[in-house]
């Protein structure tokens, strides 16, 4: 176990035409003793890159990977004392699933064979696999494949796990049942662990924090309710959160904020808040939105039409659109996504009423992409939490 | 087993093109007894018309049969490969028990074992036997040792990798008699560049062609020459298909380069090792040409292998039923390699 920094750290391909590919740039996390860390971000992020750095899988261009006070940099993948799950899972198709799980054992450490073979035992039993350990992988589902390289790495009980993608090749239902086994079992050994993931939900759900990539930078580290609440940018904002959050580019022109679709006056605080910004994009999450039959009663309600509606049996997920006359399909045309109760019944509705209640705003520079201003809850995030 | 459900599968699929045809549709019908019961006390036709009706049926379902259909396909090939293959085997069994030698017709009135009486007591034959079998193991270890070494440096990503594999693969591409003839060239006793590299460093010369202790090992070396780029083809094609995070996850579980090897990939390539060791192993026991190259019909004492001791016996000496004696003793033993191979194929469903 161990505390794991990355310090500035940097990678550069170089293609076959000698053009530089940067697929992480100067990423700094410091990831604490027995911390889950999630590093999520869409494909071809980095996020897959800064993991086999740490692994030793790649070399470091610039920065270094430091556990606890021993720089890691130039020690092969063979000494760092990590354990790794792979998306495709790698298990050795010639061993059986104890051979497998022994295999990391007698190649890193000098215990005797009985004492291997007692430890494979109690993680196959802790693992439920014990009834397989004499097959072979190709004998086993894909859940138990997943199982047996879960406990090729927890037999090892390595400073840290790493885990790229290792549960997307499971089908929805035992892919959710594996999350929260993966999250007992860390919690148990108390291991620090970094988990590559592409999955928000993953994201939100297993972590201790979050740590969101994109284009190789790092966008911002964060508790999950940290990163939903309070996003640092734009790219974090729509990132997490599903549906994502609505977003409205507009310009504030005194104490309103104007937009192609319409005028939405903003208070006084927020209108100090904002001294000096002119183009800015407005964020709010759907479940934020009031949706309601009555006319508009204030100017901070919106007239829209129901466009499509998505029941998901525990919430609706509701698409509106302003009154542009024609009904056909365009990019161009704003389109809010509200979620409603389940229940309320909003078949044959075809406007509402749609309030945009003001704390619940996220503002954005929509130059720079930084926030400027998040919601406000009651009490503050970090107390939520 | 897999092979057999996957024969039940293809047999499917034959009767599925069929039932395009309405004929076979109305013998399915006819051919159960519910649907000739139903016919009879309908009584919408006679006794005799039943019967005449039953028999055309049985002829259609004969001439509609899997197997008459599929005559036009396989018996060409199976009576030309039975006539000139399996026929001559048998003949050439039918000879090796007579006393044919020389010229004139075969006497077929005096059966026996005696060729393979004398074959026991033949020390040529042993020696024969025993270099035929050293060849055979030592080529093809070597062979194999060699290829996989090569096919692992060539894998692992270097430049001119394309290159490399061509000029390894190029002497496979060439006709025996000519790497006979420039090996025999090499090992020259006195003008040969072998002897001439040994002579750089005070040693030699040697009669790489002469010595009966030599011999065995120059041929072997000068096959194993030819022959390791193939086996590094079939290895690196393996290779290629194992996936990169095999090594990674070896790598990450704390193994060095030689366990990677050893204890993850090598055990994947049992399966090239297997079909390669085939190939080798019966080349090995017909390395007539290259051998008929460098000495004709009489190979140095320590190079005789059956395949020389046949030709010899046969075509030099015309003891004809010797020389088929010698062949049986050689096909049984390329029977003897090849059978467990195919058999393995076969239970696997590769047959």
């Amino acid at each position: 176990m161990a505390r794991t920094t990355l310090e500035h750290i940097t990678k550069v391909f170089t293609d076959d035409n000698a053009n530089d590919i940067v697929a992480v740039d100067d990423v700094s996390i410091e990831i604490e003793d027995g911390e889950f860390l999630v590093l999520v971000g869409p494909s071809g992020c980095g996020k897959s890159t800064t993991l086999r750095m740490v692994a030793g899988l790649e070399t470091i261009t610039d920065g270094r990977i430091r556990l606890d006070d021993r720089v890691i940099n130039d020690l092969p993948a063979q000494d760092r004392d990590i354990a790794m799950v792979f998306q495709s899972y790698a298990l050795y198709p010639h061993m059986t699933v104890r051979g497998n799980m022994a295999f990391g054992l007698e190649e890193s450490t000098d215990l005797p064979d009985e004492e291997i073979d007692a430890l494979v035992t109690e993680t196959a039993e802790m693992l439920g696999i014990e009834g397989m350990l004499d097959r072979t992988p190709d004998e086993l589902s894909g859940g138990q494949q997943q199982r047996v390289a879960l406990g090729r790495a927890i037999v090892r009980d390595p400073d840290v796990f790493l885990m790229d993608e290792p549960l997307s090749n499971l089908d929805a239902k035992l892919r959710s049942q594996m999350r929260m086994e993966l999250q007992r079992l860390q919690e148990g050994l108390d291991t620090t662990t970094i988990y590559v993931t592409h999955d928000q939900t993953e994201a939100m759900t297993m972590g201790d924090r979050i740590a969101v990539l994109n284009d190789g930078k790092l966008q911002q580290v964060g508790t999950p309710l940290e990163c939903y609440h309070r996003p640092a940018n734009l790219f974090v904002a729509g990132f997490i959160g599903e549906p994502s959050m609505n977003m409205i580019t507009g310009t504030i022109d005194g104490d309103a904020f104007v937009s192609d679709e319409f005028t939405y006056p903003i208070s006084a605080d927020l209108a100090a808040e904002l001294e000096g910004v002119f183009d800015v994009t407005l964020g709010i999450r759907p479940e934020d939105l009031e949706l309601s039959t009555e006319e508009p009663e204030d100017s901070r309600a919106l007239s829209m039409i129901v466009d499509v509606v998505e029941p998901m049996g525990d919430e609706n997920v509701v698409y509106l659109r302003f009154d542009s006359g024609d009904v056909g399909i365009d990019d161009d045309q704003l389109v809010l996504i509200a979620t409603i109760d389940g229940i309320s019944d909003i078949a044959g509705i075809d406007r509402v009423s749609v309030r945009i209640p003001e704390e619940a705003l996220h503002v954005f520079s929509t130059e720079t992409g930084n926030a400027i201003r998040n919601r406000r809850l009651e009490g503050d995030v970090e107390r939520v939490v | 087993m897999r092979s057999r459900a996957r024969h039940a599968r293809s047999d499917d699929g034959g009767c599925d093109g069929r039932a395009d045809r309405p004929a076979s549709l109305a013998d399915a019908a006819e051919n159960s007894p519910d649907a000739s019961a139903l016919r009879s006390d309908g009584g919408v036709a006679g006794e005799t018309a039943i019967t005449d009706d039953y028999e055309r049926t049985r002829l259609q379902r004969w001439r509609d049969s899997d197997f008459v259909q599929s005559v036009p396909f396989w018996l060409p090939p199976f009576l030309l490969m039975g006539f000139f293959v399996y026929a001559a085997i048998g003949w050439n069994f039918l000879i090796s028990l007579t006393e044919y030698s020389g010229f004139g017709d075969i006497d077929y009135s005096t059966i026996g074992l005696h060729n393979y009486v004398e074959l026991v007591a033949d020390a040529g034959f042993w020696a024969a036997t025993r270099n035929t079998l050293v060849l055979l193991v030592a080529f093809t270890l070597a062979c194999l040792v060699l290829g996989l070494s090569l096919a692992i440096l060539l894998d692992r990503k270097i430049r001119f990798e394309r290159t490399f594999r061509t000029i390894y693969l190029l002497p496979f591409a060439l006709s025996f008699i000519v790497t006979a003839q420039f090996w025999m060239w090499m090992y020259n006793f006195d003008f040969g560049i072998i002897n001439g590299l040994f002579g750089l460093v005070g040693l030699g010369p040697y009669s790489w062609l002469g010595s009966p202790r030599l011999v065995l090992g120059s041929v072997i070396f000068a096959l194993m020459w030819q022959f390791s780029g193939y086996t590094m083809v079939v290895y690196l094609a393996a290779l290629r298909a194992i996936p990169g995070d095999q090594y990674e996850a070896a790598r990450v579980d704390g193994a060095n380069t030689l366990k990677l090897y050893w204890r993850v990939i090598i055990p994947q390539l049992k399966p090239a090792t297997v079909s390669a060791s085939v190939v080798l192993v019966l080349f090995a026991l017909k390395a007539f040409d290259f051998l008929y190259a460098i000495w004709g019909f009489r190979p140095r004492r320590g190079a005789d292998i059956l395949a020389t001791k046949m030709v010899r016996e046969a075509f030099q000496r015309q003891e004809w039923a010797y020389g088929a004696s010698i062949a049986i003793v050689l096909f049984i033993l390329s029977l003897a390699i090849i059978a467990p191979y195919l058999y393995q194929q076969y239970t696997q469903g590769n047959l």
